[in-house]
């Protein structure tokens, strides 16, 4: 049984963590509130992003195509680690300060058809 | 409650507190939230199956709360609460069906009980059921960190088990 959970969370994970993302726009949610959208395929130059609660700040660095958690106050520093978020429909997460950043579709298709 | 179970679960508690400490400057191997060695649940389990469900549950407790201030991390009380609870009420239920050779199976269950826990907690917290995605990878982890801890709980009870329950001609 233990074998068999296993098997199907490697598979999952794989699944999971392959898979594309479905756009280009980063979405920052705050205690699950939408906190601000950037279209990374419509950025030119790296932008900084604080975001500042009330308990603590993290600053992203937001690069065309890819988007990533700089530094943070944060005791464990797992959303700084997880690196870029380029491709991956797997969100950073930063619980201490409950942070999530994820990709979505959205806006980076209206801007082509516009 | 007696003098002798007090000091005894304190004691317990205290090396809990300890190994939790030194295991907090081993960096996480993953980015993933949630994922660790959970080394401190090997005194959570020697004591479970050594002492019983009640003083599990008090060297739990104290040591996620205690740690939690000392590591100064009070948000990540509430993920820790969950899954320690969720994790040893698994274990409780599992405890009558095993052997003293099969504690490491209930620690694997226990251990992805654990990651369940954290998880449901961090969803509500934040909100956000996008964080089910890191459910496989936490599953994982939690069949070897479980399977690990669980071994050495296992060894801990089989060694140590004697003077643990005892002394007292209890």
């Amino acid at each position: 049984m233990i074998a068999v959970i296993l098997l199907l969370s490697v598979a999952a994970s794989l699944f999971l963590f392959l898979r594309p993302a479905a756009g280009h726009t980063a979405e920052i949610y705050v205690d699950g509130v939408l906190y601000r959208r950037v279209d990374l395929g419509k950025l030119t130059a790296p932008e900084r992003i604080e975001v500042r609660t009330e308990r603590g700040v993290n600053v992203l660095l937001a690069e065309p195509g890819r988007i990533r958690v700089e530094s943070a106050d944060c005791p464990d520093k797992v959303c700084v680690e997880a690196g870029w978020l380029e491709d991956s429909a797997a969100p950073i997460v930063c619980l201490p300060h409950r942070v999530v950043i994820k990709l979505t579709g959205g806006t980076s298709l209206d801007a082509e058809a516009g | 409650m007696s003098m002798r179970r007090i000091a005894r679960d304190a004691v317990l508690t205290a090396v809990a507190l300890t190994i939790f400490i030194v295991e907090l400057q081993i960096p996480a191997p993953v980015p993933v939230p949630g994922v660790k060695l959970g080394l401190s649940n090997i005194v959570t389990l020697a004591a479970l199956f050594t002492l019983g469900p009640w003083d599990a549950l008090a060297v739990l407790l104290c040591r996620v709360v205690l740690g939690a201030a000392f590591a100064g991390n009070m948000a990540a009380l509430l993920y820790s609460l969950s899954g320690g609870l969720l994790a040893l009420g698994v274990a409780i239920l599992m405890r009558k069906l095993l052997t003293e050779r099969q504690i490491w199976v209930a620690s694997v269950f226990s251990a992805m009980a654990h990651n369940i826990g954290q998880l449901l907690a961090a969803v509500a917290v934040t909100s956000t059921p996008a964080l089910f995605t890191w459910l496989p990878p936490l599953l994982i982890s939690g069949v070897i960190t479980g399977l690990f801890t669980g071994l050495a709980g296992q060894f801990t009870v089989q060694r140590l088990g004697k003077i643990m329950r005892n002394r007292d001609g209890k």
